[in-house]
């Protein structure tokens, strides 16, 4: 099994809007969404995954309805609200931003500066 | 939009917190069994996957905490629990909640009941029909103020104003009933007062617009209830009977409700209609003069969507127009000013210093009191260190701690209100029966009392709880400098209110053991009321004439003398303003006779008495005349364009509470006579007098009915108001002394407490008791001395506003300051030694034994 990669500080929140833009989904969901388009190479906490969809549907990103799972249980589903695209929309451009800066400097070589 | 969300989901959590919880617990539980099933289906045996996916999913109550607080709830969960531990805290020393909660109550009651009776006054509307539209309209323009109006243009606003859906007007008069001594207060009113207000009868039935204003309406009088159960002894069958008013009959037709508010809290006997008033009044041309006289008050009713400025836009147009009808009866620049008249007070601009004034002490008064606590809170903080200190040392935030103290203060400022309240309400309810109030005034506390006293809770805890906690979070509590702030602070606010008492004593004492400048014991004012019966200046003066040598004729009478305003009496009083040397000093001009001074005993110091019906000559008081001219003989100087002929002593007349009023006198002319009082001086008690006088008047005038005072009665009345002031101020004062006293206690006890074994040490070295009391008491010296000097400034800065109260008595009168300053030393120091001489009786073996 290849070592699973820490999760950055504050990255979750934009994952799971990421996550939930693809389609309602419900907690454990979530986390095998996320697990699932890392290629299994992300680990996250299970236990911080709660308070951040609580969190992300307090401030209105995204909405929760009460549905039924696949193996026909009651699950909370979670959906991407407007505001939460737009919120989506901004955090993926400043991340694009700021990965192509990092990457820029890292690239730099001594003939360069 | 974000906003309305987060909004949204606190209002969820907090109305239906227990459901959330359940979908909370509800959605963990599906996570880790979906998650378990997950892990059979990876070739884990059943009972390990459960297991296997609790353990990975960490603990379900921490995370469903973690939650709450993604949401900014545990705030609440935790201030739950602070509020939970500090009753049980406050249940657990039930000595100290008591103090406190008593401490504040007295602090915060004396607020809840002066801003309830403000409330009373000014805020409350009155229980009559759609108050806010009730206003008060009255004539002002840049020079002139006057409550008064013509009826005539009362009439004409009313026939003219659009922007007014009634005007109604009110006079006030007394009355003679069925020939007794006593006079009847009445008011005359528009028909339409009754219907306008919304008020019903209690019997009969009210004044009626339709009835009473036909030509030949039947002369009609409605009762007060109060003046129908004292005078007709609440008899059922008043309704329909004759009764004699100024020796005119009337019809009874009704009494006014028991709980029933009027317009500007007026309360007269009987209510009359307006336009009957020259029946009632014979003579009487008060409804059609257009110019001066007359105290007709107007209140209109704003028409419906109309705010009282496009009222007051129209009243202008109006008050233009009526200019071009009587050019000499309007003022320059005149215009009809709107107040709310929904209210008992119309509110008026010198009100609102008297209010800033009352606010002041009784703040100071709970400013004591929060000292005092926060010193109580202080020294808790010391026996509770081991208890803070076991918290910090599982983890407790100094953060946390705080809040955990706070929240506890805030319970006991919470407390400590409600009590305040219920202190406040008594209060209220004690003064309103002492002025015998009408019944619709409640002193229950309404909205906005709760409201005031909610806000006093959270302004007591930040003042009295704040500082201590946090000292005591960052345990630094052990500091003497905040100890001596709260001793500075309280002696500072007790020394204003014990030397504001001391004033207002010395006010009381003055008033009653100096000599006002006057006689007042053996005087008599008669006000024959001539102009208000319509009398011309030749007829009045051919009446007065003979009214005078009849009185002098009187057995016992002295002297007899005429003058425009009738001392001590608060009606027909006129001031006048001059500009000396750049100040605008306030006058009271009389018109009297030459045997005025002889009458009233005030001795003439320089130059000559008035002749009579002189016109160019004036006298003036000698406070005045030290003011025209310092140092220097006024007598022959000008003075109002007149010659100063004399100077008199200083005689307050006219504001017996005033030490800065000043007189001025001019012999009275024929066009004065129709407003001229009549005093009476006998040889022995006035008491006499009444009878023969009346039966004087009535011999002269049978349509006149003279309305007579005792000048000592008067005075009397003037002595009791300043009396009960200075009896409520220095309640206060004492009370502040007595909290401040209390709480110097506590802090030395304290201080000797926490010093005992270095007291132990010194008197085993040998140290005198004198050394031993001075190292205890040196670090409370400074912090009484600045209180003292800080409340000594704050007093004479506000002790200005009560320079018109003081009967004379200087604000910076050395005595009341002295004898302050005295009290408060003598109580500190018999309040440091008591505590502080413990000390000198410490153990020493054993306090050096225990370390």
């Amino acid at each position: 099994v290849p070592k699973q990669i820490d999760l950055l500080q504050g990255t979750l929140d934009m994952l799971i809007l990421k996550a939930v833009s693809l389609g309602p989904l419900h907690g454990y969901g979530v986390l095998l969404r996320i697990q699932q388009i890392s290629g299994e190479k992300l680990e996250i906490q299970q236990g911080s995954l709660y308070p951040a969809l609580y969190r992300l549907e307090h401030q209105g990103w995204i909405a929760s309805e009460w549905g039924e799972s696949d193996n026909n249980r009651k699950a909370k589903f979670y959906s991407l609200t407007v505001a939460g695209r737009r919120q989506l929309h901004s955090e993926t451009e400043k991340w694009n931003r700021m990965a192509s800066l990092i990457a820029s400097i890292l690239r730099t070589t001594p003939e360069e500066i | 939009m974000k906003v309305l969300a987060r909004f949204c989901s606190w209002v969820k959590w907090l109305v239906k917190s227990s459901q959330l919880e359940n979908e909370m617990d509800t959605e963990v539980r599906f996570h880790i069994e979906s998650y378990a099933a997950d892990l059979v289906r990876k070739g884990i045996p059943q009972q390990d996957a459960m297991r296997q996916a609790r353990i990975e999913f960490g603990g379900v109550e921490s995370n469903k905490d973690a939650i709450r607080a993604s949401l900014g709830l545990r705030w609440w969960g935790e201030l739950w629990i602070d509020l939970r531990y500090a009753a049980r805290k406050l249940h657990n020393s039930p000595g100290f909640a008591l103090t406190a909660i008593l401490v504040l109550a007295i602090g915060i009651g004396v607020n809840v009941a002066a801003f309830s009776v403000f409330n009373l006054m000014v805020l409350k509307s009155l229980p009559v029909r759609d108050p806010d539209t009730l206003v008060r309209l009255q004539r002002r323009s840049p020079e002139n103020i006057a409550g008064q109006i013509p009826y005539p243009s009362v009439v004409f606003y009313r026939e003219h104003a659009k922007s007014l859906s009634a005007v109604m007007a009110t006079m006030g008069a007394r009355t003679e009933l069925d020939g007794d001594v006593q006079p009847v207060n009445a008011n005359f009113v528009t028909t339409n007062y009754f219907t306008e207000l919304g008020t019903s009868a209690a019997y009969g039935r009210l004044l009626d617009p339709v009835r009473e204003d036909a030509a030949d309406a039947a002369p009609v009088v409605v009762l007060s209830f109060g003046f129908w159960q004292r005078h007709f002894g609440a008899d059922p069958s008043i309704v329909g009977r004759i009764i004699h008013l100024n020796k005119k009959t009337a019809t009874v037709i009704g009494v006014t409700p028991y709980v029933f508010a009027s317009l500007g809290d007026q309360h007269p006997d009987v209510w009359l209609p307006m336009t009957q008033q020259p029946y009632f009044v014979e003579g009487s041309k008060a409804l059609t003069e257009t110019g001066g006289g007359g105290s007709v008050e107007m209140w209109g009713r704003l028409a419906p969507s109309v705010t009282a400025k496009v009222a007051e836009e129209e009243l202008l147009v109006l008050t233009n127009e009526l200019r071009q009808q009587h050019p000499k009866d309007i003022w320059d620049h005149e215009f009809i000013k709107s107040d709310p008249g929904g209210h008992i007070q119309v509110m008026k601009a010198e009100m609102y210093q008297a209010m800033a004034m009352v606010g002041t002490l009784t703040m100071l008064i709970l400013a004591v009191a929060c000292a005092n606590l926060g010193g109580l809170l202080l020294a808790r903080g010391v026996t509770r260190e081991h208890e803070i200190g076991i918290r910090v040392a599982i983890g407790a935030s100094r953060q946390r701690i705080f809040r955990q103290l706070f929240t506890e203060s805030l319970l006991l400022a919470l407390l400590g209100s409600v009590v305040g309240l219920a202190l406040g309400y008594l209060v209220l309810r004690v003064m309103l029966v002492m002025i015998k109030a009408p019944a619709w005034q409640s002193a229950a506390p309404d909205w906005r009392v709760f409201l005031f006293a909610l806000g006093m809770a959270l302004a007591a805890a930040i003042f009295f709880g704040l500082a201590p906690a946090l000292q005591i979070a960052r345990q630094r509590h052990r500091k003497t400098i905040a100890r001596q702030v709260l001793v500075g602070a309280q002696v500072a606010a007790s020394c204003v209110l014990l030397i504001v008492a001391g004033l207002l004593v010395r006010a009381t004492q003055h008033v009653i053991y100096t000599d006002p400048g006057f006689g007042y014991q053996q005087v008599l004012s008669i006000d024959p009321g001539l102009a208000s019966h319509g009398y011309t200046p030749i007829a009045a003066r051919a009446y007065l004439d003979q009214f005078e040598s009849r009185l002098r004729a009187l057995p016992g009478v002295t002297s007899v003398a005429l003058s425009s305003m009738s001392p001590l009496g608060h009606e027909n009083v006129s001031t006048t303003t001059v500009d000396i040397g750049g100040k605008t000093v306030t006058i009271y001009p009389s018109w009297v006779d030459s045997d005025f001074f002889r009458t009233m005993n005030i001795p003439l110091l320089h130059g000559r008495n008035l002749l009579p019906g002189e016109n160019n000559a004036v006298i003036l008081s000698e406070s005045l005349a030290r003011k025209q001219s310092p140092g220097q003989d006024p007598v022959g100087k000008r003075f109002w364009d007149k010659d100063v002929v004399g100077v008199a002593a200083n005689a307050r007349t006219m504001a017996l509470n005033d030490g800065d009023a000043m007189e001025m006198y001019q012999a009275a002319q024929t066009a004065d006579m129709p407003g001229m009082v009549v005093l009476v001086k006998t040889a022995g008690s006035p008491e006499g007098l009444p009878p023969m006088v009346k039966s004087i008047a009535e011999s002269i005038d049978p349509k006149l009915f003279p309305y007579l005072r005792l000048l000592k009665s008067d005075f009397q009345w003037n002595v009791r108001q300043v009396e009960h002031a200075a009896m409520v101020v220095s309640l206060l004062g004492i009370t502040a002394v007595l909290l401040a006293a209390i709480g110097l206690l506590g802090l030395v006890a304290y201080a000797v407490s926490e010093r005992t074994k270095e007291i132990a040490i010194r008197i085993a070295l040998g140290a005198s008791p004198g050394h031993v009391l001075s190292a205890i008491l040196r670090q409370f010296l400074w912090p009484v001395a600045v209180g003292l000097l800080a409340g000594l400034a704050g007093t004479a800065v506000l002790s200005q506003v009560l320079r018109r109260v003081l009967f004379g008595v200087n604000n910076l009168d050395p005595t009341s300051y002295l004898s302050g300053i005295a009290v408060l030393i003598a109580i500190a120091t018999v309040a440091s030694l008591l505590p502080a001489k413990r000390a000198l009786h410490v153990n020493t073996m054993r306090a050096l034994h225990y370390e």
